[in-house]
């Protein structure tokens, strides 16, 4: 029961969702959009769940003594702050959520994600070598690319940006294409799989 | 921004470049206030925006369809009790059977014919050569079950260069891409913070 | 000092360097218009007036120094044109941040929120909320982000489905052009259009040749053209000085790095 009602009901909401793609009929529109509804409902607890699991485990670090306990009530306060700010001042222009995610929030999410430019450089530095024939082709491209995307490539009038161009529009596209494909299908057989309950990956647990 | 706006991102940004010296406290202080803030934002916006009007607003208003949603929230929330944990599964059903389902005619018709199709349309010449090439030398490549020798292997190999030119266009489209990052966060440490820009 | 012993920290003093230093004294590199954005500017100037179309702000707060000119650039455009904007979100952070650009600039040309623009807001499964717009907006979004009953909202008594709109635009720094493609646009016929992190262009360059996609408009490069194609100097050709000097330092570097290997692998 613990497996077997899952199983049943992912295959019937499955082929629900993909007969009803094929037929007109407005009894299957209706459980279209109900079914349409009950996901983003579900994803939507799913996420406060998220939310729940990640307040539990800081405020378990909270109570045991050490080093990290201290980070764990940073977090804490933190979330405790965006919470009592976003469902009591309301989440409108001008409001303390707003700016909280404005200028503690933002700056900080894009700082973290502006390292990459460093390492990026570090790692190109030390790591990206013409070592055959293939990574010199790699090489060559993205350096190719990188100069021909940018004002200076387009000054020196040789035609780097039209090359740069042509490698993106055509190999490139032709080899991302084969990949899509690939995906394409392989999605397919997978989410086959996973209707007929052949894969139960996703029901997790032993029991 | 104001003043205080300011300083507060300035902060939160020397922090964050902290880390380029070394790792440190004051950088780890920061990364967990960014995701307490993260988790509280997604909640409230989450909550707010979907969870009220598509259960509580429902349900206040006597809709029988919004009983049932919040049927699966709870079904959902079982999770968190050891013994009633499994109930979860059921709603987590829902969304893998459906998206499953949803997704067989959506990849094929966008990712399978589409492509396909368009790979054969168009004015023949050399583009379209190099690209029809590119596509099944590339498909070829990935086609493990089958032994790679001779001819098919000469293909795979072709494959493989397509898409060394396929990862080194990305690789230079992303060093564009984090380069433009920091751009973005030193156009607001000079000028928007230190008033160093013209 | 070797290869592998090289301190990492003068790397990233070189790249900080090569990047402050345009910002503090700018060269003045102009961007030309490439085809693609040329293409994307068309699709908007050939709207007619009073269409309405959908921005979806799938981005993260990460991405947005590189996305959010953009954006900008983009309702700019529309406004010029006298289009109308119906914003959403299917990344959380993204709404925030579409919400506090919408605002701003249409304050700017006193655009009437319900009448010429509305916010929508965010929903987390995008696949059914992309689907569920198909059929009704108003059933899948009852209220706009801020809370009020969204048919009390005159735009959206005009605009039912996709049907009802000239365009859907991502802007998005990940994946979710591709589901736009495959659900709206694959199932509804919706025309889709997407500003891009430069990361992400060679993903979709396919859907651009297939004409999956009506346009492509990608990173900071991206927006500088789009920029001087509008005539206005934003962030986008601001940044485009230290893009250069940057990708410059970063090609020494590595031609650097790749003549001290082989040197370093024909000595005995």
């Amino acid at each position: 029961m613990r497996r077997s009602l899952p199983l049943l009901l992912v295959g019937a909401f499955g082929f629900a969702m993909l007969v009803q793609y094929f037929t007109p009929l407005p009894a299957g529109r209706a459980i279209y959009g109900r079914v349409l509804e009950w996901m983003q409902v579900i994803f939507a607890a799913g996420l406060v769940l998220g939310g729940f699991n990640y307040a539990r485990t800081h405020l378990r670090k909270v109570g045991r003594p050490g080093g990290d306990r201290v980070y764990s009530a940073l977090a804490l306060a933190a979330l405790i702050l965006m919470l009592a700010a976003g469902f009591m001042g309301g989440i409108e222009r001008g409001s303390l959520f707003l700016w909280l995610f404005d200028n503690v929030q933002v700056p900080l999410q894009q700082t973290v994600f502006s390292l990459l430019a460093f390492f990026v450089a570090s790692a190109a530095f030390r790591g990206f070598r013409a070592r055959s024939v293939e990574a010199a082709l790699l090489l060559c491209v993205a350096l190719l690319v990188m100069i021909g995307r940018i004002p200076v490539g387009e000054m020196m009038g040789i035609g780097l940006p039209e090359s740069a161009r042509w490698l993106v529009d055509v190999p490139a596209v032709a080899a991302k294409r084969g990949i899509l494909i690939g995906i394409g299908l392989g999605s397919v057989a997978v989410a086959l799989r996973v209707m007929l309950g052949i894969e139960r990956a996703w029901l997790g647990g032993s029991r | 921004m104001t003043a205080i706006g300011i300083w507060m991102a300035a902060i939160g940004t020397l922090a964050i470049y902290s880390f380029l010296y070394r790792d440190n406290p004051i950088y780890r202080a920061a990364e967990q206030i960014l995701v307490g803030l993260s988790v509280g934002y997604l909640l409230v916006i989450t909550i707010k925006t979907t969870l009220v009007p598509k259960v509580a607003t429902p349900i206040l208003a006597g809709d029988i369809w919004g009983i049932a949603a919040a049927i699966w929230v709870l079904l959902m929330w079982t999770r968190i009790l050891p013994r009633f944990g499994w109930l979860a599964r059921l709603p987590l059903a829902v969304i893998v059977g459906a998206g499953a389902g949803l997704s067989i005619p959506a990849m094929l018709k966008a990712r399978v014919l589409s492509q396909m199709g368009a790979m054969l349309r168009g004015q023949p010449g050399f583009d379209a050569w190099v690209g029809a090439l590119g596509v099944i030398s590339t498909l070829a490549y990935f086609y493990f079950t089958r032994p790679q020798k001779g001819a098919f292997k000469a293909l795979a190999r072709l494959g493989t260069w397509y898409l060394m030119i396929f990862f080194g266009a990305t690789f230079g489209y992303t060093i564009m891409s984090r380069l433009s990052l920091l751009i973005g966060r030193t156009d607001f440490l000079l000028g928007t913070w230190l008033g160093l820009l013209p | 000092m070797s290869l592998a012993t090289f301190d990492r920290r003068i790397i990233f003093g070189v790249i900080f360097l090569a990047v402050a230093a345009p910002l503090i004294v700018p060269i003045g590199l102009v961007s030309e218009v490439s085809p693609g954005t040329q293409q994307f500017y068309d699709l908007i100037e050939q709207l007619p007036e009073g269409s309405v179309i959908m921005l979806s702000f799938d981005c993260e707060a990460s991405s947005w120094p590189e996305i959010g000119p953009v954006a900008d650039a983009l309702v700019r455009h529309a406004m010029r044109r006298r289009l109308k904007i119906i914003g959403t979100s299917f990344l959380s952070e993204g709404t925030a941040l579409g919400y506090d650009l919408l605002t701003r600039l249409t304050r700017q040309t006193g655009m009437p929120y319900g009448a010429d623009w509305i916010y929508l807001g965010f929903r987390p499964q995008y696949i059914a909320a992309m689907l569920g717009m198909g059929e009704s907006i108003q059933t899948e979004f009852p209220e706009d982000y801020t809370g009020r009953p969204l048919d009390s909202l005159p735009l959206s008594r005009q605009v039912r489905t996709y049907a009802d709109m000239a365009l859907v635009v991502s802007i998005a720094d990940d994946t979710m052009p591709q589901y736009w493609i495959e659900y709206a646009g694959g199932r509804y016929g919706v025309k889709i259009a997407t500003g891009l992190s430069a990361v992400m262009v060679t993903t979709f360059t396919p859907y651009l040749d297939s004409r999956q996609l009506a346009a492509v408009i990608g990173g900071l490069k991206g927006a500088a053209e789009y920029e001087r194609r509008l005539g206005i100097r934003g962030s986008g050709s601001r940044g485009m000085d230290a893009q250069s000097t940057a990708h410059l330092a970063i090609i020494l570097l590595v031609i650097v790095g790749n003549v001290a290997y082989f040197a370093g692998r024909k000595k005995p």
